[in-house]
């Protein structure tokens, strides 16, 4: 079941990280979260953020994905600064989130069709084989408040196995997955860095993957 | 140049800076304030036509004049807290907005007295610009009640700093808007600022004083408000500790 | 895989569908507000007056204030859900500008909340007896202003978002800002009954809705940015 392999960077500068920032800088009610913060993810990386509750992790995160700029510093993207290349690092980039991007309301098929519509052109037989993938088959058609937190979970991570991102940004992925969506989980993660991609990650969970290496804050 | 622009936002700077102007500023006010309102009230001749009533309406066009300036102020603060991240300019935009609404209020109760006697009552829908200030104070009551709401003060500032472009845009339009539907009443209060004018030149002077006088008021207040926000935001670095510590 | 990026006008109709879609499944959102504009209509002439002449000189008023209102409610939850549940990261994180994605946000609650209003208009000005010449100038009014005020509530709702109780706050932002809209609506339908000509009224809101479209999204993301922040 390999996921779909990450566009392969041939574009770019090899010798450039996929993705660098330096001498990050934030606080956040007049508490320093973190400040001097250099890091690197390349291809074929993992990264585990780890800390303590509060630790800015979570900020860490949305900051290198552009959703959150109150910070200092400098993030570039294969070399570039992000914010001169906003479209194609979001295009490149899938992060998923404490709140998971499922609409309660819709169905897992009706959630994929449109957040795959934002991306790239996607079949039906596409979105229907990651979530059977993803084992929910069978749930395409149930609107998601009747599905479990890890069902919706599941909806989310269908998503890594139909985008071509070349960087995951999973915040806390493994809290609600039982123990088969955890080996999932750690399958899809470690075929993608094998493919070339980068994650970012932050969980309690030990990850069990040789390509991992760890950052730690607070 | 660049180098200027990021000191001119330093708290620091400005209150250094701040505080050796405050006195002259302060003075200043106090001599055109006591002269502009002595004078008007006064010693200034009755107007030929409303008589004595005349003399709150310097006050008021003055006041009137002054918080026009509060929107234009604010959204230029909002500009540069959105594309400079200049903490400064937000600490002016957050105290800019209550004493506009005051300001606001101000004119509003002035301009009520006024029509009061020369109208003949206390509120009139038919003069546009009193219904523009009324809702120019609604917007500044929500600018300042959404700052209150977002408990996050970078947050916070961001959004004031985009209503307050977007209430600039409203307050025109709603002031092009009002003035259409609406143009019976008398233009510009009988003032023109000609010296030929039924009132002739010592009212134009009069309202020229208090103007000055309540803008002076308006920026000693901002800057007074201003560097109390410096001292409470900035409380935890070297250079306030030490000004505690000295004082 | 050759996986092709889609255009954004794909994305832009993708999510016009799925917030269709979910106002469809969520029939709630949709006729509350509907039932308010139309109850907080049928109040007016209990408070008021029964006479017919006197209905006839404020339908136009009243119309356009409970639509005015009416829009305001159902604002509310433009954003929320996707906020909550965490769609809007999504969205904010697309390759496509926000601008469109705003904007299609924006199509669809104002199909969903502004257009019936719209289409039940003359009922309800029948009911408050307004002169019959008056009734096109007055759906064509709200069927320009109704956006406007979608348009323009968006920024407010996109500011508020983050807020755990804002009913209120939303409305004292709002409201204050729909006097242009409220003014040219109300003008419009003033002169058809003095029977002089609204076109250049509605014209002057056709002018307002063009800076609308053009301008608000570009507030609305801006707003959203700065809420998920």
């Amino acid at each position: 079941m390999p996921p779909v392999t990450p566009e392969s960077p041939v574009d770019k500068v090899a010798d450039k990280p996929m993705l660098r920032a330096s001498n990050l800088f934030c606080e956040r009610d007049e508490r320093v979260l973190f400040s001097g913060l250099d890091l690197e993810l390349s291809e074929g990386q993992i990264l585990q953020l780890q800390g303590s509750n509060g630790s800015g992790k979570t900020t860490l995160m949305r900051i290198l994905c552009g959703l959150n700029d109150s910070y200092e510093g400098q993030i570039s993207w294969y070399g570039e600064a992000i914010e001169e290349q906003t479209a194609s690092f979001f295009s490149s980039l899938l992060y998923i989130g404490h709140r998971v991007g499922v609409s309660k309301a819709l169905t897992p098929l009706e959630n994929l069709r449109w957040s795959c519509s934002l991306r790239q052109q996607t079949s039906e037989e596409e979105i229907l084989k990651a979530l059977a993938e993803v084992g929910l088959r069978g749930f395409e058609e149930s609107p998601c408040y009747t599905l479990s937190a890890g069902q919706q979970q599941r909806v989310s991570l269908a998503r890594l196995l139909i985008n071509p991102a070349r960087l995951w940004i999973l915040d806390e992925p493994f809290t609600t997955l039982d123990k088969k969506g955890v080996d999932l989980l750690e399958t899809l993660l470690q075929a993608h860095v094998k493919a070339g991609g980068a994650v970012m990650v932050t969980t309690h969970h030990k990850l069990d993957i040789p390509e991992l290496s760890i950052l730690s804050l607070g | 140049m660049w180098l200027w622009f990021s000191k001119l936002g330093s708290p620091k700077w400005f209150y250094d800076l701040s505080g050796k102007w405050l006195p002259w500023l302060i003075g200043a006010m106090v001599i055109f304030l006591t002269v502009g309102i002595v004078w008007a009230l006064l010693f200034l001749p009755p107007d030929y036509q409303q008589g004595h009533t005349s003399r709150i309406l310097i006050i008021h066009v003055a006041v009137a004049g002054t918080s026009l300036v509060f929107f234009p102020l604010m959204a230029v603060a909002g500009v540069i807290t959105m594309v400079w991240r200049m903490k400064l300019a937000d600490m002016v935009a957050k105290n800019a907005a209550p004493i506009g609404a005051w300001f606001s209020f101000l004119t509003l109760a002035t301009g009520s007295i006024w029509g009061s006697v020369s109208w003949g009552t206390w509120w009139e829908w038919t003069d546009a610009r009193l219904v523009t200030m009324l809702f120019q104070f609604f917007l500044l009551l929500g600018v300042i009640s959404l700052r209150s709401a977002l408990e996050d003060p970078d947050k916070a500032a961001k959004a004031c700093a985009l209503l307050s472009i977007v209430g600039l845009i409203n307050v025109i339009a709603i002031k092009y808007s009002v003035e259409f539907w609406n143009t019976l009443h008398q233009v510009s209060s009988s003032v023109s600022f000609s010296s030929d004018s039924p009132n002739g030149p010592e009212f134009l002077i009069a309202i020229i004083i208090m103007l000055i006088a309540v803008y002076l008021f308006l920026s000693v207040c901002l800057i007074m408000a201003t560097r109390n926000e410096i001292l409470q935001r900035e409380r935890r670095s070297q250079w306030v500790q030490n000004l505690v510590r000295l004082s | 895989m050759a996986a092709e990026q889609t255009s954004t006008l794909t994305a832009f109709y993708a999510t016009l569908k799925r917030d269709l879609l979910i106002a469809f499944k969520r029939k709630n959102d949709v006729v509350n507000p509907f039932m308010f504009f139309v109850i907080v209509v049928s109040l007016f002439p209990i408070g008021i007056s029964p006479e017919s002449d006197r209905l006839s000189e404020i339908a136009a008023g009243v119309i356009w204030i409970s639509v005015l209102l009416a829009s305001m409610l159902s604002m509310d939850n433009l954003y929320r859900a996707d906020y909550e549940d965490g769609s809007l990261e999504q969205l904010l994180l697309s390759p496509h500008p926000l601008f469109f994605m705003v904007l299609a946000k924006n199509l669809s609650h104002w199909l969903v909340s502004g257009l019936p209003v719209v289409l039940v208009s003359p009922l309800l000005a029948y009911m408050l007896n307004l002169p019959e010449e008056a009734y096109t100038t007055l759906f064509c009014s709200l069927l320009i202003g109704t956006p406007i005020m979608s348009l323009v509530g968006s920024i407010a709702v996109a500011l508020t978002v983050g807020l755990g109780s804002r009913g209120l706050i939303l409305a004292v932002i709002t409201l204050p800002m729909s006097v242009p809209v409220l003014i040219f609506g109300t003008l419009s339908v003033q002169a058809t009954l003095n029977a002089a000509s609204p076109i250049g009224l509605l014209a002057i809101m056709l002018a307002m809705l063009a800076v609308a479209v053009s301008l608000a999204p570009l507030a609305s993301a801006a707003a959203l940015r700065i809420s998920v922040n």
